[in-house]
């Protein structure tokens, strides 16, 4: 592991105008994030978050209001973008939705190439690669000559993973790779992307709402509200013992297939996700949170350390401590699906 | 803050009354021209209990639409009903005439569907469109609806409803539009409601929420829900009873504390193996990946044998039938896990 991290993000902002009208969409309000090679950061967060932005603003697909990006020794920003010669093919995007991610009129292996040509690499190597990609997501070669919509949806984002894996990636944004998906896919994607990240050692950053997905293949957690981190740490310490009301709501709403096995909580969120058009003035959860006060609505509250890496932006996070116990869910979960799941393996 | 009563206390095989829904042995199939048709449900037996939550879990493509669909009476066109029965309530839905299958619909019978605000028509409002359904099978005056449609935003916990009666459906969140879609189909307060993947587009929170509040109204007045989902991990806290569909058929079905103690078909198996942590046993449940060359399912053998860990020889020749490993958990398969 590398002292300087592979990648930073030091408050990062991204507002977009709204056509004739005054106010803006406050998509991003000050993220900052590092990610080290071959590690995984999840960002978590419902729909409206800022999650995807974030990707985005990272590909240079959009250019961020303010904001740095430092990306494998390079400023991002102004010129530099994923499309600059010292950037090109270092980072890569997997999409949600694998059907309207893969052009419908080309061939799979040309889907796969794309990406190479604007290397500037020669034909027989790229044709090289092509196979090399395929074969490590498991697509035979038969398949390779036929078009996205022959195909079903988890050998799409197979495709998908396939392309974003041939330009030999140092980071990879995944975009809810799993949750357009069947369960059976589902978990075929997330134990293809556990494989590729033990033998590459890429970086991933995995945008998801889906917690148990992220619970397998992170390290570390980011838990995004209105375009804020409002808690980060490593995922086993956050999902055990969460201290902002947010992650408390998100983690008790994850249903584990197990009847006996659910975090009860008392801290109930109300309402949905407010639009980020009008930001509340102070702290963002305010119109949602049970354990509301006057100061949570007149001034934003800051980034509080609770444990060794792990921060919450609330200024309750004593009283979230004492209402929650530390559980590790998961952990309870894992001792009883090894039991139930052992049986009958040789 | 405490629910009512939570399913999840419930013993799972506590629901004993009368059969309100039965199907025996039904077979959906697809003709096709000059070839085979195509069996989109096989020798499907389900029954639903008055009160009772069934969830029933596959993916796509293995017929939980179609099995809805065939409740409803609804199968889309070349498809027909090859063989067996649905009765509800003591009635033979295959006998009933249109008119009187129409009236049933809506009013005995309501169906969720996801996508919220694709099922809401754009050009009426939330309070016109609850009402159309109260007008159709009630016969409400004007008053009498205004009423009704105010009592049942609020029954689905709608913020201002004096206000939401008069919003369009693209004014509305998507848990609202959910909720909305909901109170139609309480409307007519139904005996039996099917949800079809109803939450799975709705974000966690507003998952948790919408789940909380359809089983509080469930218990509340007695309803059977037949609840269609691709996500296990839901069933474990919201149903009495789940089924497991597989290529059009059930694989496995048990009280809900027997079938997640005790699971049996290796295909329930890799369901549940996609939340474990341990790699080793979650590569040996899902099998290795080898992307196969699609063909019809063969006419012999188990449907789940070709992506099977456990398959021999006998399951490819042998189709296996759903028989009782132990009292009220029914497998179909040759070689149940034992533990």
């Amino acid at each position: 592991m590398t002292p300087v991290p592979l990648l930073s993000v030091e408050d990062l902002v991204q507002t977009f105008p709204i056509a004739g009208s005054k106010s803006v969409v406050r998509a991003v309000n000050g993220v900052s994030f590092t990610l080290d090679q071959g590690e995984t950061l999840a960002l978590v967060g419902e729909s409206g978050s800022g999650k995807t932005t974030v990707g985005r603003c990272l590909l240079g697909l959009i250019t961020p209001t303010a904001g740095r990006i430092v990306f494998d020794g390079v400023t991002m920003g102004g010129s530099r973008s994923v499309r600059s010669p010292e950037v090109k093919g270092k980072l890569q995007l997997v999409f949600q939705e694998p059907m309207e991610s893969l052009d419908p009129r080309m061939q799979l292996h040309q889907i796969i190439e794309e990406p190479l040509a604007a290397l500037g690499m020669n034909r027989p190597d790229r044709q090289r690669r092509v196979r090399e990609a395929a074969g490590r997501v498991g697509l035979p070669d038969w398949i390779l000559g036929r078009r996205p919509a022959e195909i079903s949806m988890g050998l799409q984002q197979r495709v998908g993973i396939a392309r974003a894996i041939v330009s030999r990636p140092k980071v990879i944004v995944l975009d809810e790779p799993t949750s357009a998906l069947d369960p059976t896919a589902r978990a075929e994607v997330i134990e293809l992307l556990i494989e590729i990240q033990q033998e590459l050692e890429t970086s991933y950053l995995f945008i998801s709402h889906d917690l148990s997905a992220v619970r397998q293949i992170s390290r570390r957690v980011a838990v995004l509200y209105l375009g804020q981190i409002v808690e980060e740490g490593d995922a086993a310490e956050l999902f055990a013992s969460p201290r902002h009301p947010y992650s408390v709501g998100l983690l008790s709403a994850v249903l584990l297939p197990n009847p006996k096995i659910r975090r009860e909580t008392s801290i109930r969120l109300s309402g949905e996700i407010p639009s980020p058009i009008d930001l509340p003035k102070a702290c963002y959860l305010a119109g949602r949170c049970p354990l509301v006060q006057d100061r949570c609505r007149e001034v934003m509250p800051p980034p509080v350390q609770v444990g060794p890496g792990h921060m919450a932006r609330c200024y309750r996070v004593d009283e979230v401590s004492r209402l929650e116990r530390s559980v590790d869910y998961f952990g309870q979960f894992q001792a009883e699906a090894n039991r139930i799941l052992g049986a009958g393996v040789p | 803050m405490t629910a009512p009563q939570r399913l999840d206390d419930r013993p799972g095989d506590a629901v004993q009354a009368a059969p309100l829904l039965d199907i025996r042995g039904l077979t959906v199939a697809f003709p096709r021209f000059g070839a085979k048709s195509v069996a989109a449900l096989r020798d499907i037996d389900l029954t639903v209990r008055k009160g009772e939550v069934i969830g029933l879990v596959g993916e796509s493509g293995s017929g939980k639409t179609m099995l809805a669909r065939s409740i409803m009476q609804l199968i889309p066109e070349p498809g027909r009903i090859d063989r067996g029965r649905i009765e509800f309530a003591g009635q033979d839905l295959r006998a009933l005439a249109p008119e009187e299958l129409r009236q049933m619909r809506g009013r005995d019978i309501a169906m969720i569907i996801s996508n919220p605000r694709g099922e809401l028509d754009p050009l009426q409002t939330v309070g016109q469109q609850i009402g159309n359904v109260l007008k159709a099978h009630m016969g409400m005056g004007p008053r009498q609806i205004r009423d009704r449609v105010m009592e049942l935003l609020r029954q689905v916990s709608i913020p201002a409803p004096e206000r939401r009666i008069n919003a369009w459906p693209h004014e509305l969140s998507g848990g609202m539009a959910q909720r909305v879609v909901m109170a139609i189909a309480l409307a007519c307060s139904p005996k039996f409601i099917i949800s079809d993947d109803a939450t799975s587009g709705l974000d966690v929170t507003v998952q948790a929420q919408v789940l909380d509040l359809m089983r509080d109204l469930v218990i509340a007045r007695g309803t059977s829900l037949l609840f269609i989902t691709r996500d296990i991990g839901v069933t474990a806290h919201f149903c009495d009873r789940v089924a497991v569909i597989y290529a059009g058929q059930i694989v496995e079905t048990a009280p809900r504390a027997s079938f997640f103690e005790d699971p049996q078909h290796p295909y329930t198996l890799l369901l549940l193996s996609a939340f474990a942590q341990d790699a080793r046993l979650r590569r040996y449940w899902l099998g290795n990946f080898t992307a196969q060359r699609t063909e019809g399912v063969a006419a012999a053998g188990c449907a789940f044998a070709a992506r099977c860990v456990r398959a021999e020889a006998r399951c490819l020749a042998e189709t296996p039938v759903l028989r009782e490993t132990k009292p009220g958990h029914f497998a179909r398969c040759h070689f149940p896990v034992e533990r």
